[in-house]
């Protein structure tokens, strides 16, 4: 980080600024960038959870694959193989570059309330590793989350492409290796001639419909495939984005799907339900299926693999919504001198580190603080729901896109797009509806009152703080580097 | 920076993230202690094979239960009321997302009735303390027996 121009004053960040200009991106292949898209998105973390629903658990990720994930991925093909830049750019071409920015701004903004759930979820895990009893220490807590996070953006600054590597090896090990395990145990499992812990029988394809619970959870599900189209940042790294992006969200879909459904089955088919435990976690379940097979001491190995990939999930997320918001950013001039800086490997480092303080601050309280942990399950509605505006925005800018630029050369054109994106459009919005639904952990507090914070916090975070930037922002803001860039391009 | 030292400086990131992870492996093999069981864990397992018949489900493998839960619960009952704990557990009353997209759902209440039932049979204390929490959850019943 000793690369980091520190300016004092407006004026010199302008100039200093000025003079960075974005190195050109390393090259990745569509297999690692397919690899990254999947490790952004999918890990054996929620198997046990879903393993609890049997068989359903099939439909409860098939139906969600369908409405969301297959319009996500395939309309995301399309616009990355015809606009560099990733939603941002969609978003401002195909409607405005203010909603270019909202679009960019939620991705990111998001993030920032993520990283201590996940982290702090690392850091129970790495304590079932070396000490159980480690896991209810807010000083642990605090540590882990605040070490592995700086590393992770120390490693982020150092350019795409060591996280490309780490993240895509993060996968490899952490979920295609343990999950093909799993997938393989199970099979034995049942080729013993063992009956499945789970009914495996046609009348329980479907999960129980009990009305407005039910409803919740299969549509919050399409929020499972959430992320599809982060990477698509860093298509410009691609040799030949037009061709290759497509073919890697086709794999990284494949993929996804495959790591989301089978493990899941695995679990369910060995471990019954009564036997999984919310509080224990899920190494409670993968201690049992281990267990059953008289190969408990695979557990912790699991337990590293597990944080691997949670890491590696992690370390895609730094690096992607960060990237748009810095490119917008320079081209418009929507945030301070000072945030658009790079270092010297071309990387957005004063937003990560800037990004870093806040979630410092926000760790920090989930760590120490009860009232601020017991209720950090908000955080995740609030945050979500954030997220479907890019959704939102990105369905509604590629039909434009279809309409308004239908010449614009792309390397792959998606059938029936317009059915697609309205079949996301809905998708997306009932989600969102669905998001005001107060879950479990509310108990029976009054709806009006989770409406009002829910609303509050996606107004807050995904509607003010983004306006208050367009608002404020000054002419200065623009610098000359990215005027340079612009009339280049 | 000249790529060649661009390129050794990763493979320094490399080999560290390598080293830190098969550290933790050794770590956790070394600790790693499979619980014994003795007629006291088979007769707790037994109960519980007991109860989980009587909430309405298959009747599971005692010597599995008894190698899992030994006699005092194992994770199960390791504090499982402190705030850091509720924090976790509250977070994985959640969809099917494993990044991003995770979000809370209303849970079904036989799986939260067997974590009760789990702590009844091995830590009764520690129930005490989580009962008013699993209490105030919402839930309904949302998985097909």
């Amino acid at each position: 980080m000793s690369s980091m121009d520190m300016p004092a004053d407006a004026p010199r960040q302008s100039a200093r600024a000025a003079h960075a200009t974005i190195p050109d991106a390393p090259r990745l292949t569509w297999l690692t960038l397919a690899l990254m898209t999947t490790a952004s998105v999918a890990s054996l973390r929620a198997a046990p959870t879903m393993a609890v629903y049997g068989l359903a658990c099939v439909f409860l990720y098939l139906v969600p694959a369908i409405v969301f994930l297959l319009p996500t991925a395939l309309v995301s093909a399309e616009l990355a193989s015809g606009w560099n830049g990733g939603v941002y750019r969609w978003v401002s071409e195909g409607l405005s570059k203010p909603l270019g920015f909202l679009a960019v701004w939620c991705q990111f903004a998001m993030t920032i309330f993520y990283y201590p759930s996940l982290l702090a979820f690392v850091a129970s895990t790495l304590a079932y590793v070396i000490d159980p009893a480690l896991a209810s220490s807010g000083l642990y807590t605090a540590i882990v989350i605040m070490v592995l996070y700086w590393t992770g953006v120390w490693i982020s600054s150092r350019g795409t492409k060591a996280l490309a590597g780490l993240s895509s090896w993060g996968l490899v090990i952490g979920t295609l290796i343990p999950g093909t395990i799993l997938v393989v145990l199970g099979m034995v499992f049942l080729a013993q001639g063992n009956p499945s812990a789970a009914p495996m029988t046609a009348s329980h394809l479907l999960p129980e419909w009990t009305g407005l619970a039910s409803l919740v959870l299969i549509v919050n599900n399409f929020l499972s495939y959430s992320g599809m189209e982060m990477n698509a940042v860093h298509v410009s790294s691609l040799k030949n984005p037009a061709k290759e992006y497509p073919k890697s969200m086709f794999l990284a879909m494949g993929l996804v799907l495959l790591i989301f459904i089978l493990p899941a089955l695995a679990i369910s088919w060995v471990v019954p339900s009564s036997q999984t435990s919310l509080t224990a976690g899920v190494m409670q379940a993968f201690d049992a299926f281990f267990s059953y097979f008289d190969i408990g001491w695979m557990t912790p190995i699991a337990a590293v693999m597990l944080i691997s990939a949670s890491l590696a999930g992690m370390l895609t997320w730094l690096a992607g919504p960060s990237k748009g918001l810095l490119e917008i950013s320079r081209s418009e001039g929507y945030l301070p001198p000072f945030l658009q800086q790079l270092n010297r490997f071309g990387v957005q480092q004063n937003i990560l580190v800037t990004q870093g303080a806040v979630t410092t601050v926000i760790a920090l309280g989930y760590a120490f603080i009860p009232n601020v942990s017991n209720v950090y399950w908000i955080f995740s509605t609030i945050t979500t729901q954030v997220y479907l505006i890019v959704y939102l925005l990105m369905f509604v800018a590629a039909m434009r896109l279809r309409k308004n630029q239908p010449d614009h050369p792309r390397g792959y054109r998606v059938p029936a797009l317009n059915v697609l994106c309205v079949v996301g459009l809905l998708s997306s919005a009932a989600a969102m509806v669905i998001g005001f639904v107060p879950p479990s952990q509310f108990g029976g507090g009054s709806v009006l009152v989770y409406v009002v914070i829910i609303g509050s916090g996606l107004g807050l975070l995904g509607l003010l703080i983004p306006w208050a930037f367009l608002k404020f922002r000054k002419p200065s803001w623009q610098t000359e580097a990215a005027r340079e860039e612009g009339a280049a391009s | 920076m000249s790529p060649t030292r661009f390129a050794s400086e990763h493979k320094w990131i490399y080999i560290g993230a390598i080293v830190v992870l098969l550290a933790l492996v050794v770590i956790g093999l070394v600790r790693y202690a499979a619980i014994t069981t003795n007629n006291k864990a088979t007769q707790k397992a037994n109960e519980l094979a007991d109860a989980a018949v009587a909430a309405g489900y298959r009747r599971p493998d005692t010597a599995l239960i008894a190698g899992l839960l030994g006699t005092d619960g194992g994770l199960v009952c390791d504090d499982p009321a402190s705030a850091l704990k509720s924090a976790l557990w509250k977070i994985n009353v959640s969809n099917g997302a494993a990044f991003v997209g995770q979000r809370p759902v209303i849970g079904d209440g036989r799986a939260l009735a067997a974590e009760a039932t789990i702590m009844k049979i091995y830590c009764p204390d520690k129930l005490d303390k989580i009962q008013d929490k699993l209490d105030d959850l919402k839930t309904d019943d949302t998985v097909r027996q």
